[in-house]
């Protein structure tokens, strides 16, 4: 990653929060005040550059480090702007709890007719209860994202509790700002309007739980490379009641005719529908996204995938024959989980830079550093790229590093959308 | 951060218990003693006065009648009017941007003074 891109996000959160903190910092009054009204305004710049981190565009996407990444800083924004948010109203009453504890109260929780403040209390209560339903992972997706849209409204609400105290100079256009990105994304992208539509052209399953359906364009194809992934909705058609909801899926295939590959595992309600899906259901396509595979070095290769892990190198040798010499170690639950495993070994057959190991673990956690020396791949100097779950992510990681591998010639994308 | 997030909620809401429980175990400071000519105001002889044309506020002690003054002031009067009849001392310092007033609002303030606030 370039120093651009690695320095996007952290200048976009600087700009954000210096902007309205020095426009409103505060000249001449007492200490807890001053605290309070600078943490107010410095959440509301966090929450600015949250919202920014939440667009699925694929232009702004590698200027900002990737989707990943700018879901990464934008739930750690969300909880920083919140803690911020917390302390503002208790400095403000600290302030006044000097002079006496009834005013500090009375700052709190003040007069029913005094709905501007009341209102700076209900945008709090919906990011606490947004943020809540973050971290609550064993929700249904679907709950969990309609929960997760209750922040975007607590954020309106800050922003009016700011408007109805009198303070509109900088607040009509932050909230125009944060009312153009909540409709930009709720509108624009998730409600598929911007996406790519396409037909499922086939479905075939490689495994009882793992389906792979190849996408037909009914407009301009997606430019997608292997190793990138694409967010896919599936609607009603054909048959099928699709959910219409965006999901996240490396590509296992990118055909010569514009045609994509997706594999889909039943993991939730959702994907486990999905493996119902027949010819002619249509779908909406966003996307590409990620970087993970491209520009690799012509340095020996190890190419770590677990499970469903496996599509993104799948995607890459069905594009084309190898120039590195790499390994590709191959681990999945048991021989029934086992997608691909066929058409791998024919690829390997083919092509003598490819050394294909495979292996089904069980449900133990497979011990790496004992499978990644039978398949000779712990020399250093090569580049790693894992694809599958997070722990055996972190294993093989600790495993490499240990043996001298340096960190920069590790690479993995953990798909970790929520 | 699931931890952060837990943990800075219960603080918070334990903040928010100090603050109420404090207003039993701390007595209010009384305010200070008033001029025995001058026009001493209780709360409730204030809140009387909480309409635009007889609109009185109770600003660090003292007692305002800003009746006159409401049509010349240059936010929009539904940010002004709820503080008629109250004490807005508070409102007073916490103008845009949270900043108080100015000295020549000040003055401008002294020239409606019309008492102090007392305790009921």
């Amino acid at each position: 990653m370039n120093l651009i891109r690695r320095l996007s996000i952290p200048l976009l959160v600087v700009a954000c929060t210096a902007v309205p903190v020095w426009w409103a910092f505060p000249d001449g009054l007492s200490l807890a005040r001053s605290l309070g009204i600078v943490l107010g305004w410095a959440g509301c710049g966090l929450l600015l550059a949250s919202l920014f981190l939440m667009l699925r565009e694929t232009w702004l996407a590698p200027w900002l480090g990737g989707l990943e990444r700018m879901y990464h800083w934008h739930h750690r924004i969300g909880v920083a702007a919140y803690l911020l948010l917390l302390a503002h109203p208790l400095a403000l009453a600290a302030d006044a709890w000097m002079d006496s504890p009834q005013l500090a109260w009375q700052i709190l929780f003040p007069a029913p007719q005094l709905w501007p403040i009341w209102l700076g209390w209900l945008a709090l209560f919906l990011l606490m209860l947004g943020l809540a339903a973050t971290f609550a992972q064993r929700l249904a997706y679907r709950s969990w994202r309609r929960l997760h849209f209750v922040l975007g409204i607590g954020v309106l609400c800050g922003l009016l509790h700011l408007f109805l105290l009198g303070i509109d100079g900088p607040v009509l256009p932050l909230l125009a700002l944060c009312v153009l990105l909540l409709g930009w994304r709720l509108l624009g992208e998730d409600s598929a309007r911007t996406a790519r539509p396409y037909l499922v052209r086939a479905a075939v399953h490689v495994t009882d739980d793992v389906l792979e359906i190849a996408l037909s364009p009914l407009a301009r194809p997606i430019a997608a490379s292997a190793g990138q992934f694409v967010l896919v909705a599936f609607f009603s058609g054909a048959g099928f009641r699709g959910c219409g909801e965006f999901h996240p899926f490396t590509v296992s295939a990118v055909d010569a005719d514009g045609d994509l590959r997706i594999a889909v595992k039943a993991l939730g309600d959702c994907t486990r529908r999905m493996q119902l899906i027949a010819p002619g259901v249509p779908a909406r396509v966003h996307g590409p996204f990620g970087s993970f595979l491209a520009d690799r070095p012509v340095a020996r290769q190890l190419w770590l995938a677990g499970g469903i892990g496996i599509t993104p190198f799948l995607a890459l040798l069905r594009s084309s024959r190898l120039v590195q010499p790499t390994t590709l170690l191959y681990l999945y639950r048991s021989t029934a989980d086992a997608a691909f495993v066929d058409e791998l070994q024919a690829l390997a057959a083919a092509d003598p830079k490819l050394a294909l190991y495979t292996l089904a673990t069980g449900d133990e956690a497979p011990n790496l550093e004992l499978l990644l020396a039978e398949a000779g791949a712990l020399v250093t100097g090569q580049e790693c790229y894992f694809c599958g779950p997070p722990g055996m992510l972190a294993a093989a990681r600790r495993t490499l590093l240990k043996r001298g591998t340096s960190p920069r010639q590790i690479h993995f994308e953990s798909f970790g959308f929520r | 951060m699931q931890r952060l997030y837990v943990g800075a909620t219960v603080a918070f809401w334990l903040f928010v218990a100090a603050f109420w429980s404090s207003t039993y175990w701390r007595p209010e400071v009384p305010l200070p003693a008033v001029a025995v000519r001058e026009r001493q105001v209780s709360p409730v002889e204030l809140a009387r006065h909480a309409t635009p044309e007889d609109c009185w506020m109770a600003i660090r002690g003292s007692v305002y009648d800003v009746s006159p003054y409401l049509p010349e002031h240059p936010s929009r009067p539904e940010l002004v009017l709820p503080w008629c009849g109250r004490e807005a001392s508070q409102a007073y310092a916490t103008k845009n941007k949270g900043r108080t007033h100015s000295e020549r609002a000040d003055e401008l303030l002294a020239q409606y003074r019309i008492g102090s606030l007392v305790a009921d």
